[in-house]
């Protein structure tokens, strides 16, 4: 799924696979620590010294590792851990690299931190014609590349048309200008968009604007990873100064930019392929920010002096998807999904055994929302909830009467057969470094035992490969949502589904329904915005009602960072809103560094424990690596 | 009988079936580990005892088996340390036998869990509870099946392969040896965890992958020492005589050689389950194990996963850790005394 990934919408495995990889490398090395001095194993032993050294030198040898560096520099750091696919914008499609493309090139438009309504970004004013399909926009005049040069409407003009020439430079946002006939730049504050037919994204364009003249000079944006010639020139409120892979992003201010610029004297972004570890750089004041917490260390970073944890409505979704039959647009059938789960009776009878309050209680430890329709409440405007009796609730026992009325009884064994004999048995996918699936996946296989259904849960580091040839009956599927919805719709038409069945579609989950692609083409030339509303709404229903995903929870924005080094941030939406993973530059074009230059040395007393924790097994190790090293030492000679 | 066959013939199955009946009676004592320390009597003159004294072979070999099992023991005995740890592994083996008796399959369940997420410890949850709200107790205490299967069966498995491709290699020799022990150099230069992590990645996640992925990437160590023993074995004289009574590769490997190398076997087979339960329990960690049973490393990863190192809830993370320790410790004393008492070259107690 991963290549499909638009922009700002990062679908779960993306994280997930880069998260896999650092999995491996602080997990084989903490393990080594352990088995290193145990295992009898010549290539492990010596991964147990450096493992042991790790921890220690660390943060002395890492780049600007204080945040207020010798020189009085203030620095703010930011732990990610995904991995960044490229620094071309028309390429990235990580989180991490399109957050990043925020700070350092300005987009048409930009959305409000207070309620994401848009507001004038490189563009200050906007108007279609009145046969909606000619826009014309005005570029901002005070606007300079970093490298001096005046940013204009030509360079927005040559960004468009470039994606729409050439399908290479459209693999990161091409969904934006598949539908635009002409982009021409009358004059160096004039940008006028001819489309095919009208288009309700005009104002959510959320294309990264590049130079011109540093950018005409590349020859295949296929292979243009924009990765050797720094700083890297942009018109944002940063821009990159350095950049080693899974090391290290460095960007500084653009003291130009026309906001305003930023108060920190750096911004880093650096890896920490472990999650505790990030939250440890944090306790010890070597990071600023952390995000991604799980419930326990929210918990514990929420009693630390100096820290603040930031629980913040999300704006993902976790939901439960069905395989509704995999079909190519030519009308093949593929894949291997379950039979059984064509019946909507059946997937009715699977949504109503799973409780989903329990899931937000137990598994997000409050840490969610409890799913309704398929838009996160935060964008309250487009949020839906299934009333009276369209919901599908918690009723085991209607479940159980649904299963008996689709022809699936019960046998003596407790167990569902269909007409065929055959036991009940579902398969679901799971991201394997996901912790929330696995710990879904085993409520599920006791809520759906209890009705007399197997479930296997298949985790996989590389969910992609067997979803895309439908090859599953259920999966976990998670999708973060934009201000403007129509991205998260579209993956859910018949125009999304793979042309052929060898080939790759934008679809999520292979649904086609007649009734909803009619929704979305009335919706994305619907120009006004109730009008609009009421017809995502529809939608949210019409998708409700088919039974092919069910929602499950709105996992929060669970992060933390230190308030002796940010004295303030802005969150979006500025209410209870979140930091990382913004639509837009805010929280750290917003970020105002503390006075104190606070070398942080409060530890809490929970990493006490952990120290403690860590030195017994340690002497633990030790011991056992003297034994060992005797034993061997004994027994050299018979050897081979 | 066979004596007009000529020496390196190979065995007709005829001949060897018989052959063996007649030696099989004294010498076919597998896993009895005196033959280690006197091969040569054991097929002494085996046409003439199997015929003369028939119905006593069985009396007379069992009274050797006794005997040889006493002396065994009173030789381990003197080991203080592989008595601790065998002290150790019965008392784990008890746990884990009857823990379905006085837990039962109930602690894993999500959906029934008695406590609330990440409790510290307390009268009623006296390693406290994992984020689910299960005891940390039971599901240690359940734990402990899985980590012993693998650990047990992987080791197993690799030491059966390693002793096949060991006497297979040795017994043969010439090109055949080369190429065979070419590949298990490979295998040994290979780093078996990232080979492990390799096999469980591409196969489906179950207790049998781990097993298989263990089993397939640890052999190497034991099929070198177990074809440099074959070789020794082989020079032997009476090697040569079975050769002469007609006596196929297939007889010598197995009635000669195979007891012969079965102590070193042995003690190979109880050092390498602590390989095996750590490597399992690395495995697990890793992500890489059967996310729906329960295992010390599932344990230690569902710890990291929940974000307990940080959190400073050692009560999640050191139990499994100790337990993986103790066990891998108990093992290695036990296989350490092992060892010492059936290995003649260490025949001095240390």
């Amino acid at each position: 799924m991963v290549t499909r990934i638009p922009p700002r919408t990062t679908r779960q495995p993306t994280r997930q696979r880069s998260r896999f990889r650092h999995f491996l490398a602080s997990g084989a090395v903490a393990t080594a620590m352990v088995a290193g001095s145990v295992i009898p194993l010549g290539p492990l032993l010596p991964a147990a010294p450096q493992a042991q050294a790790a921890p220690l030198t660390a943060p002395r040898t890492a780049p600007q590792a204080a945040p207020a560096a010798a020189d009085g520099k203030k620095v703010l750091t930011v732990a990610v851990d995904q991995s960044i696919d490229s620094l071309s914008p028309f390429l990235a499609q990580t989180l991490v690299a399109t957050s990043i493309f925020r700070l350092t090139n300005e987009f048409l438009t930009n959305y409000d931190p207070k309620d994401a309504h848009t507001i004038p970004g490189f563009a200050t004013k906007w108007a279609s014609s009145a046969d909606k399909l000619t826009w014309t926009f005005t570029i901002r005049s005070d606007s300079k590349w970093s490298d001096g040069k005046p940013a204009t409407a030509e360079d927005a003009a040559w960004t468009f048309n470039k994606m729409m020439t050439d399908p290479n430079a459209a693999t990161a946002n091409g969904n934006f200008t598949s539908n635009f006939k002409k982009v021409t730049a009358p004059d160096a504050t004039k940008l006028v968009i001819e489309l095919k037919k009208p288009q309700a994204t005009m104002t959510a364009l959320d294309v990264p604007i590049v130079p011109k003249h540093v950018w005409e000079k590349v020859d295949d944006f296929s292979k243009f990873n924009n990765d050797k010639k720094f700083p890297i020139v942009g018109n944002g409120p940063y821009v990159i100064e350095d950049f080693k892979v899974d090391q290290y992003i460095r960007l500084k201010p653009n003291k130009d930019f026309w906001r305003g610029a930023p108060k920190f004297d750096e911004l880093v972004f650096r890896y920490y392929k472990d999650k505790d570890a990030a939250v440890a750089a944090l306790q010890k004041g070597e990071v600023s920010f952390v995000s991604g917490l799980t419930p326990a260390q929210a918990a514990a970073l929420g009693n630390a002096d100096n820290i603040k944890v930031n629980n913040a409505p999300g704006r993902r979704f976790f939901a439960l998807a069905t395989n509704p039959g995999a079909k190519a647009k030519d009308g093949k059938s593929f894949g291997n999904g379950h039979k059984a789960l064509l019946d909507q009776n059946v997937r009715k009878a699977l949504f109503h055994a799973v409780d989903r309050k329990t899931i937000v209680e137990k598994v997000f430890q409050g840490n969610a929302v409890e799913g309704q329709g398929y838009i996160p409440p935060r964008f309250d405007s487009y949020f839906w909830e299934p009333s009276g009796s369209q919901t599908i609730d918690y009723d085991p026992a209607k479940a159980a009467t649904l299963l008996d009325k689709a022809g699936y009884k019960k046998n003596s064994g407790g167990k569902r057969v269909g007409k065929d004999g055959k036991p009940l048995n579902f398969r679901i996918l799971c991201h394997a470094t996901d912790p929330n699936d696995k710990a879904v996946g085993k409520y599920l296989q006791e809520w759906w035992g209890e009705l007399g259904i197997g479930l296997k849960v298949e985790c996989l580091d590389n969910v992609s490969d067997p979803w895309l040839a439908g090859n599953y009956d259920l999966a976990f599927d998670g999708w973060s949502v934009n201000p403007d919805p129509d991205f998260v719709l579209s993956i859910h038409t018949c125009a999304a589904l793979p042309a052929t069945a060898e080939d790759t579609g934008a679809t999520d989950n292979f649904i086609c329904d007649k009734k909803f692609d009619d929704l979305y083409a009335k919706q994305a030339v619907e120009y006004d915005t109730a009008k609009r509303t009421d017809l995502v709404k529809q939608m949210q229903s019409r998708l409700y009602d088919t039974g092919y995903m069910n929602v499950m929870a709105y996992p929060n924005a669970v992060e933390a960072y230190r308030t002796d080094q940010i004295k303030s941030i802005t969150t979006m939406p500025e209410a209870a809103g979140n930091l990382w993973g913004q639509d837009g530059y805010w929280s750290w074009w917003s970020a105002v560094p503390a006075d104190g230059t606070g070398e942080a040395s409060s530890d809490s007393g929970s990493s006490t424990g952990t120290i403690i924790g860590i030195g017994a097994a340690a002497v633990v190790v030790v011991a056992l690596g003297i034994f060992f090293a005797i034993r061997r030492r004994s027994t050299a000679e018979d050897r081979e | 009988m066979t004596i007009d066959k000529t020496p390196p013939n190979p065995s007709e199955s005829g001949d060897s079936s018989e052959a063996s009946e007649a030696s099989g009676s004294l010498t076919e004592m597998p896993g009895t580990p005196t033959d280690g320390t006197a091969p040569p009597q054991t097929t002494g003159a085996p046409a003439a005892t199997a015929k003369a004294a028939a119905p006593s072979a069985s009396s007379l070999m069992w009274a050797r088996r006794r005997a040889s099992v006493s002396r065994f023991w009173r030789q381990y005995r003197t080991h203080r340390a592989g008595l601790i740890g065998l002290a150790g592994l019965a008392v784990i083996a008890l746990i884990a036998l009857t823990s379905p008796l006085f837990i039962g399959g109930d602690v894993q369940s999500v959906t029934d869990a008695p406590g609330t997420a990440l409790e510290s410890p307390s009268g009623e949850f006296p390693l406290g509870t994992d984020q689910f709200g299960r005891s940390l107790l039971g599901l240690l205490i359940w734990g402990a099946r899985i980590s012993l299967v693998v650990g047990l069966l992987a080791a197993a498995l690799s030491v059966a392969i390693g002793t096949l491709v060991g006497i297979v290699a040795g017994h043969f020799g010439g090109w055949f040896a080369t190429v065979v022990m070419r590949i298990t150099d490979w295998f040994l230069v290979m780093p078996a965890l990232v080979l492990a992590i390799v096999l469980a990645t591409v196969m489906s996640r179950s207790i049998w992958t781990v097993i298989l992925a263990i089993g397939v990437t640890s052999w190497p160590t034991t099929a070198r020492l177990v074809r440099a023993q074959t070789i020794a074995i082989e020079s032997r004289p009476y090697i040569e005589r079975a050769r002469a009574l007609g006596g196929g590769h297939g007889h010598v490997m197995t009635r000669h050689v195979l007891p012969n190398v079965m102590p070193l076997v042995l003690a190979q087979t109880t050092l390498g389950i602590s390989t095996a339960i750590l490597t399992e329990a690395t495995l697990a960690f890793l992500g890489l194990g059967d996310p729906s049973v329960v295992s010390w490393g599932g344990m230690l990863q569902d710890a990291r996963e929940a974000g307990a190192v940080s959190s400073g809830h050692w009560w999640y993370l050191a139990p499994p850790g100790i337990a993986i320790a103790v066990v891998a410790l108990a093992f290695t004393l036990c296989g350490r005394a092992i060892e010492a008492v059936l290995n003649p070259k260490l025949g001095v107690s240390r």
